[in-house]
C-alpha cells in the first residue's frame, strides 16, 4: 500500500497494511526549516515557502500525510482581524478581533481572494503537483465555534454563550460558511483531506451543553458540506462529549492522550458508531520534552489502544528535536 | 430562611443544568440573612444585570463592606469551590467575577473609597503567549480573597514585568504561559528581579510549565491550580518568602 491508499482507506475503517501515521496539526519544527530552506514567517504568508516547509513532513518525517498551513488565522484574517506576526518562532495570532456582540456580520463575496487565503490555496497546488501521487495532502480549516471566537474575542463568545446563546448564532453561522467555503477552495486545489480544528470547543473552555447545542450543529453542517474527508481536532479531556463528536459525523476525530480511548471506543461500539480515533503521542510532555524511547513506548501504547492512525495529539512545538518525531514513524514501521 | 435558599438552589440547577453538567455536589453555601442571599446568588449565578439592583437596595440596610465580605466574595468563593469540584465551566467562572467586581464597585462607591485589600499581587501572561485563561482564574480568585491585583494582561514584555513589580511594590507576582516557547520568559524576569534585589515570589503556572522548570531559577514557586493563588498570597502576605512557598507548596 502506498501511503495515499493507506490513509484513505483507514479513514474509511477499511483494512490496512500498517497504520498511517500523519500530523493532524501543524508539525514545522525549527529543524525543518533550517534543512528545507523555508522558514517562519515567509512559510505562513508565501505560498512557495508554504509548500516548501509542509514538504518535509514527507522527505523528512516519513509521515503518510502533508500539510498546511501553519497556524490557525486565514479565516479570521480574511473576515476582518488583524494578525499579530509572531517572526521566525512562532505562529501568527489574532490581535485585534473585528466585531462585537450585536453586530451583524456579513460574508464577504471576496471571501478567497482575501488575506493570505491566495497563498495557502497556492501552496496546496504546489504539493498536489509535486508530490500530490505519493502522499496525501490535508488543508487545515477551523471550525466555526473557533472562527467566531476569533470574530469577537473569547471573554465575550463564552459569556455570551453561555447567557444569550442566540446572539452568537449570526457569528456561528458566517464562520460556519467562511470554513466551508475554504474546505472547498483546498479540496479543488488539490487537497484530499480537510482537517478541522475547533479547538475553542475543548472542555477546557466550554461545557458539554455549550459544545452540544453551539459547537455541534455547525461542526455537523461544515462536515456535511465538505466535498472530501473531514478529520475534527478538539484539544482536552473530551470523554463527556465523544459520542457527540462522532455524531457531527467527520469521518475521524484526532484527540489528544489525555482522552480515555478505551472508554470512547467502547461507547461508540455500544451505540454503533465506527469512527476512527487518530492521536497518541503527547506534543509537549512526549516530543518536545522526551526521548525517542519514551515516543516509542507511547506510540506502542496508542496502538494497543486501540487508535486507527497515529499522530502527535495536537500542534507540534517548533523546538521539538527531529529524533522524536522520527521516532513515531519508525516504531509504527517496526511494529509491522 | 434556611428552607428559601434551598428552594433557590434547585432553580439554579434546573436553569443551568447543572445537575446533569456535573459530578460534584452543587450549591452549598449559604449566606446570613435574605438580601445577602440574593446578592450571593447572583455571583454564583453570574447575573451581572440583576446585581447591581440588589446591592444599591442592601446599600440602604447594611454596611458596604458587610455586603463585599458576606455576600459578593462568600459568592466568589462558592463559584471556587464548584469550579475544583468540575461543576463549573469557564464561562461561569467569568460571568461570577463579573458580577462580582459590579457588586463590589458599587459597594466602594458607597464608601467613598476603594476596600481595604490585603495587599497587592501583580499577574501576567508571558511575552508571544495569548493563552490567558488560567491567568484569569487567577485574578478572579485573587479578587474575590480580598487581593489588589494589577493585571498586565497577555503577551507582556519582560521589562514591563519588572517595572510593573518596582512601581506596585506587589507581595507577589505571578506568570503563566502555556507554550514551550514563551515559558523562557520567566527565567528572564527572575534574574531582572533579583538582580534588583526585587527578591518578592514569582508564581508561575500554565500548561507548559512544570515544577521541575520553575524550581530551576530563583523566586520560582510552581502553580499547578489557580485554586492555590490565595493561598500563596496569604503567606506572602505574612512574610513567607519565596524559598518558604516554595517549600511549602512544591517538592
Ligand atoms: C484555548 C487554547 C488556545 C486559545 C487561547 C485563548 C486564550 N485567550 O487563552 C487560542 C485558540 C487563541 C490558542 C492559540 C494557540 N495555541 Co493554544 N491551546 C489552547 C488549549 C486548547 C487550552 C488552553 C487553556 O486555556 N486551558 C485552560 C486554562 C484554564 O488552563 P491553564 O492556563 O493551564 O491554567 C491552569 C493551570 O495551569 C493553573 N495556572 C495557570 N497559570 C497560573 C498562575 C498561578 C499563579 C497559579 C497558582 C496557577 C496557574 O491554573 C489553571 C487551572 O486552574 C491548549 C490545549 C490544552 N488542552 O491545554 C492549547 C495549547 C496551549 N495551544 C498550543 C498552541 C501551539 C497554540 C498555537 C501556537 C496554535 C497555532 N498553531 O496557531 C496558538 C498560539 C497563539 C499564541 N501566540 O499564544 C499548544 C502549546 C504547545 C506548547 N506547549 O508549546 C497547546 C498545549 C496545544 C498543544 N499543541 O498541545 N490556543
Amino acid at each position: 500500500m502506498n501511503s495515499r491508499d493507506r490513509v484513505l482507506a483507514a479513514l474509511k475503517g477499511e483494512a490496512v497494511d500498517r497504520p498511517p501515521v500523519i500530523s493532524v496539526c501543524q508539525h514545522a519544527t525549527y529543524e525543518q526549516m533550517d534543512e528545507l530552506g523555508a522558514a517562519w514567517p515567509e512559510a505562513h504568508a508565501r505560498g512557495d515557502k508554504m509548500a516548501a516547509l509542509a514538504m518535509g513532513g514527507f522527505t523528512m518525517l516519513g509521515l503518510d500525510a502533508v500539510r498546511v498551513p501553519f497556524c490557525q488565522t486565514h479565516e479570521a484574517e480574511a473576515l476582518g482581524a488583524k494578525i499579530k506576526d509572531a517572526g521566525r518562532t512562532g505562529v501568527p495570532s489574532v490581535e485585534v478581533h473585528p466585531y462585537k456582540i450585536g453586530d451583524q456580520p456579513q460574508f464577504p463575496d471576496d471571501f478567497l481572494e482575501r488575506g493570505r487565503i491566495p497563498q495557502l490555496l497556492q501552496a496546496v497546488r504546489i504539493l498536489k503537483e509535486n508530490i500530490g501521487d505519493q502522499v496525501i495532502i490535508i488543508g487545515g480549516i477551523v471550525g466555526p465555534y473557533t472562527v467566531a471566537t476569533n470574530l469577537v474575542g473569547i471573554d465575550d463568545m463564552l459569556r455570551t454563550s453561555f447567557k444569550k446563546p442566540e446572539k452568537v448564532v449570526p457569528f456561528l453561522e458566517l464562520a460556519e460558511k467562511a470554513g466551508t467555503v475554504l474546505a472547498n477552495a483546498l479540496v479543488e486545489a488539490g487537497a484530499d483531506v480537510i482537517c478541522v480544528e475547533d479547538m475553542m470547543t475543548s472542555l477546557d473552555l466550554v461545557s458539554p451543553k455549550i459544545y452540544r447545542s453551539l459547537a455541534a450543529p455547525y461542526e455537523k453542517k461544515q462536515f456535511s458540506g465538505i466535498n472530501a474527508p473531514t478529520i475534527i481536532h478538539i484539544c482536552g479531556k473530551l470523554d463527556a462529549i465523544m459520542t457527540d463528536i462522532a455524531e457531527t459525523g467527520p469521518s475521524a476525530i484526532s484527540i489528544e492522550p489525555v482522552v480515555d480511548v478505551k472508554l470512547a471506543l467502547e461507547e461508540f461500539s455500544k451505540k454503533g458508531i465506527k469512527m476512527p480515533l487518530i492521536g497518541g503521542v503527547d506534543p509537549v510532555r512526549t516530543l518536545f520534552s522526551g526521548t525517542p524511547e519514551e515516543v516509542r513506548r507511547e506510540v506502542e501504547k496508542a496502538l494497543e489502544d486501540g487508535f486507527s492512525m497515529i499522530s502527535p495529539g495536537c500542534s507540534v512545538a517548533p523546538a521539538s528535536p527531529l529524533e522524536n518525531l522520527l521516532a513515531i514513524v519508525d516504531t509504527v514501521k517496526e511494529k509491522k | 430562611m434556611e428552607a428559601l435558599a434551598i428552594s433557590n438552589y434547585d432553580n439554579i440547577f434546573k436553569r443551568y443544568d447543572l445537575v446533569s453538567e456535573g459530578s460534584g455536589q452543587g450549591i452549598m453555601a449559604t449566606a446570613k440573612d435574605a438580601d445577602l442571599q440574593k446578592i450571593m446568588e447572583c455571583v454564583i449565578e453570574g447575573e451581572t444585570d440583576d446585581i447591581l439592583g440588589l446591592v444599591d437596595e442592601a446599600l440602604t440596610k447594611l454596611d458596604p463592606m458587610v455586603i463585599i465580605n458576606d455576600a459578593l466574595i462568600k459568592g466568589m468563593n462558592e463559584v471556587s469551590r464548584l469550579w475544583d469540584e468540575g461543576t463549573y465551566y469557564l464561562p461561569q467562572v467569568i460571568l461570577a467575577s463579573d458580577a462580582m467586581l459590579a457588586g463590589i464597585e458599587l459597594c466602594e462607591k458607597k464608601m467613598g473609597k476603594s476596600m481595604e485589600k490585603k495587599g497587592i499581587v501583580v499577574t501576567h501572561t508571558a511575552e508571544g503567549d495569548i493563552h490567558d485563561l488560567g491567568q484569569k482564574i487567577v485574578n478572579a480568585l485573587l479578587r474575590a480573597n480580598g487581593y489588589e491585583v494589577i493585571d498586565l494582561g497577555k503577551d507582556v514584555p519582560v521589562d514591563t514585568v519588572v517595572n510593573a513589580v518596582k512601581q506596585y511594590k506587589p507581595v507577589m507576582v505571578t506568570g503563566t504561559a502555556l507554550m514551550t516557547t514563551t515559558m523562557t520568559a520567566f527565567e528572564k524576569i527572575s534574574n531582572r528581579l533579583s538582580a534588583a534585589g526585587l527578591e518578592i515570589p514569582f508564581v508561575c503556572g500554565g500548561g507548559a510549565v512544570s515544577e521541575e522548570y520553575v524550581t530551576g531559577y530563583k523566586l520560582g514557586v510552581f502553580g499547578k491550580d489557580a485554586s492555590q493563588a490565595p493561598g500563596m498570597a496569604a503567606d506572602a502576605v505574612n512574610g513567607g518568602t519565596w524559598q518558604e512557598l516554595r517549600e511549602k507548596y512544591n517538592g
